[in-house]
């Protein structure tokens, strides 16, 4: 048997649809519920630190591209940075919350978007957490010797899912007009866009290469409920029997089970479960807080609480606030896409010196997920 | 890995793995999705209660079990078992206002549970310097300053109860940051030291398994 391989991400591309949306014009966009301003969205964006953010949607609420679209791109991008092009992948895995189709999956429709020649495709649909499925089965395909030339890509067009077609005539807006804060909440957090990473056996010959030194995905779904999802009402969430499909889609959306929705109070358990976990990562010596220097979290700091960053510093797992990077707050929550459009511009930052190493959070609320990757930085 | 950080690290990872554990039970499953009902809830107060008495007993007697070089955990303990030693009577008289009848829950028996969980305590209760104890407490604190508001908030928003028939599990669950620093101090009058940081850890992990079978237990059918 082959030895494994070491992998190296030797390109990484970025592409956030249209002109940053500042916070006053995000309901241009996504719309207006029975035509009223939210109440809830400005104290939703104070929770999330979000200032500006991308719309494929443009101010009158029209598409001005496709998921597909946005992720080839993407991928794209990260193969000119590493100077490749589509003719040269052979190995696309492909991350979304919701791709354009139902059916098939969204690595398909990503890989007619993209062109190229004819390659293996993988599609993965879950949360955020979806981004480090894809890139573990590039990692894992490079790193076995099955491919050369691998991309993850990850892309979200969460504002189709905004807008007022999803809840008006649903049980998830009361009499007097006013959408539930479990859908309402999400629609000024998440915004669309794409990323991508390209994978290869040995690092770029010019400039820094990042090696991928582990990435682990842990599902705590077997303790948790949904805590982010679409597809089942809130009351019924917990029994899959009761979801959209069983109804049809008339009768799903009546009952609100055709939104994206969030539970505040199961997050806040999920949250100290993930913490657990991280803990779990340092005690067993797998993640050394004092040697990682860059944190990207897809996670506001911002949102942590004060409990647990006290926690974090009492129990030695802190990494310091100065080696957070971050770009939240300008290009939004972008789900699965938000690593790699924060790892994009991290590297263009100029951060990044040999040797260093980088960990990537990934938490998913979806049903509590955590990843975590680990790369180092190589000339 | 002895030192203080350590050990609390440690520790939180059994708390955040206890509280994956109780998020299973039967019990806890219904309240958070939203089929517990005021039986339920009696019968969660009921099982409670006995363990909630005990508590400040073996507070005491883990104190009187402390020798004289350790003389500020052994104030430390004695001032908690002070602070909550009558904590059984605001659990009783929940169960009251919500309907039930107090000779009830005064002569209701331990569940299996809450019979191991006690004899654990005690038994460890009764060591010289049982300083492992701390496991057991950072497991029962963590419950009160975070598990009981957390319930509580759900049981008021399923059963539409009065704040004045949930005051055990709403009047928990303030200060968690300062709780955390007492805690802290507490380790550190005995740590670093290996052996005692893995017997606080290992009686951590027992306490919290045996509190979470004490739950299971706990049903309103």
């Amino acid at each position: 048997m082959n030895e494994l391989r070491d992998v190296y991400i030797t390109g990484v591309g970025a592409h956030l649809p249209g002109s940053p949306v500042p916070s006053a014009a995000i309901e241009d966009h996504i719309g207006r519920i029975g035509g009223r301003d939210s109440a809830l969205g400005r104290r939703a964006l104070r929770w999330n630190g979000v200032e500006t953010r991308h719309y494929a949607l443009d101010a009158e609420g029209r598409p001005t591209t496709s998921n597909a679209a946005m992720c080839a791109d993407a991928v794209r991008a990260a193969l000119d940075q590493a100077a490749l092009s589509p003719q040269d992948l052979t190995f696309l895995a492909t991350a979304t919350t919701q791709g354009d189709y139902l059916v098939p999956g969204h690595g398909s429709n990503v890989h007619g978007e993209l062109g190229g020649g004819p390659l293996e495709v993988a599609s993965f649909q879950s949360v955020c957490g979806s981004a480090l499925m894809a890139a573990k089965s590039a990692w894992l395909s490079v790193r076995a010797g099955e491919h050369d030339v691998a991309a993850a890509a990850a892309s979200e067009f969460s504002s189709r899912w905004f807008r007022p077609a999803f809840y008006e005539g649903s049980a998830l807006v009361d009499a007097k007009g006013r959408l539930r804060p479990e859908a309402d909440y999400l629609r000024f957090t998440l915004s669309d866009g794409a990323g991508a990473v390209v994978m290869e056996p040995s690092p770029c010959p010019s400039g820094l290469s990042l090696k991928v030194r582990f990435i682990d995905l842990i599902s705590l779904a077997d303790r948790f409920d949904p805590c982010m999802w679409a597809g089942a009402a809130p009351q019924s969430r917990a029994d899959p029997l009761s979801t959209w499909a069983f109804a049809g889609p008339v009768a799903a959306h009546a009952q609100g089970a055709v939104a994206l929705l969030q539970d505040f109070d199961l997050l806040k358990r999920v949250i100290r479960a993930w913490v657990g976990v991280y803990l779990q990562k340092v005690e067993a010596g797998r993640i050394e807080p004092a040697k990682i220097d860059h944190l990207l979290c897809h996670y506001s700091a911002r949102s942590l609480r004060a409990e647990i960053e006290g926690l974090l510093e009492s129990t030695a797992g802190m990494i310091d606030r100065d080696r957070w990077f971050s770009n939240l707050s300008s290009v939004g929550n972008v789900g699965s896409a938000s690593i790699w459009v924060m790892l994009e511009a991290f590297l263009r930052s100029g951060r990044l010196s040999p040797g260093q190493q980088v960990l990537c959070v990934v938490p998913e609320s979806g049903r509590a997920l955590v990843g975590f990757m680990l790369l180092e930085a190589v000339e | 890995m002895t030192g203080v950080p350590d050990v609390l690290r440690q520790l939180t990872i059994v708390f955040t793995e206890f509280e994956g554990r109780l998020e299973q039970t039967p019990l806890i499953r219904k309240l958070t999705r939203g089929r517990f009902d005021l039986a339920d809830y009696q019968a969660f107060l009921v099982g409670l209660r006995q363990q909630v008495a005990d508590g400040a007993l073996w507070m005491s007697r883990a104190a009187s079990n402390i020798d004289e070089r350790h003389l500020e955990l052994r104030s430390a303990l004695m001032r908690h078992a002070v602070t909550e030693h009558r904590d059984f009577r605001l659990l009783e008289g929940d169960y009251v206002t919500s309907g039930g009848d107090l000779a009830v829950i005064q002569g209701a028996e331990k569940n299996l549970g809450s019979e191991a969980l006690s004899a654990w305590m005690f038994h460890e209760a009764s060591r010289p310097n049982p300083f492992g104890l701390l496991g057991a407490m950072w497991i029962i604190e963590g419950l009160g300053s975070i598990k009981a508001a957390e319930w509580g908030r759900l049981v008021q928003r399923r059963l539409g109860l009065p704040d004045e028939a949930l005051r055990f599990l709403l009047y928990h669950g303030e200060n968690d940051l300062e709780h955390i620093k007492e805690f802290e101090a507490m380790l550190a009058m005995v740590l670093p030291d290996a052996a005692v940081a893995a017997k606080i850890v290992k009686t951590a992990r027992v306490t919290a398994r045996l509190y979470a079978l004490q739950i299971e237990e706990i049903t309103g059918d």
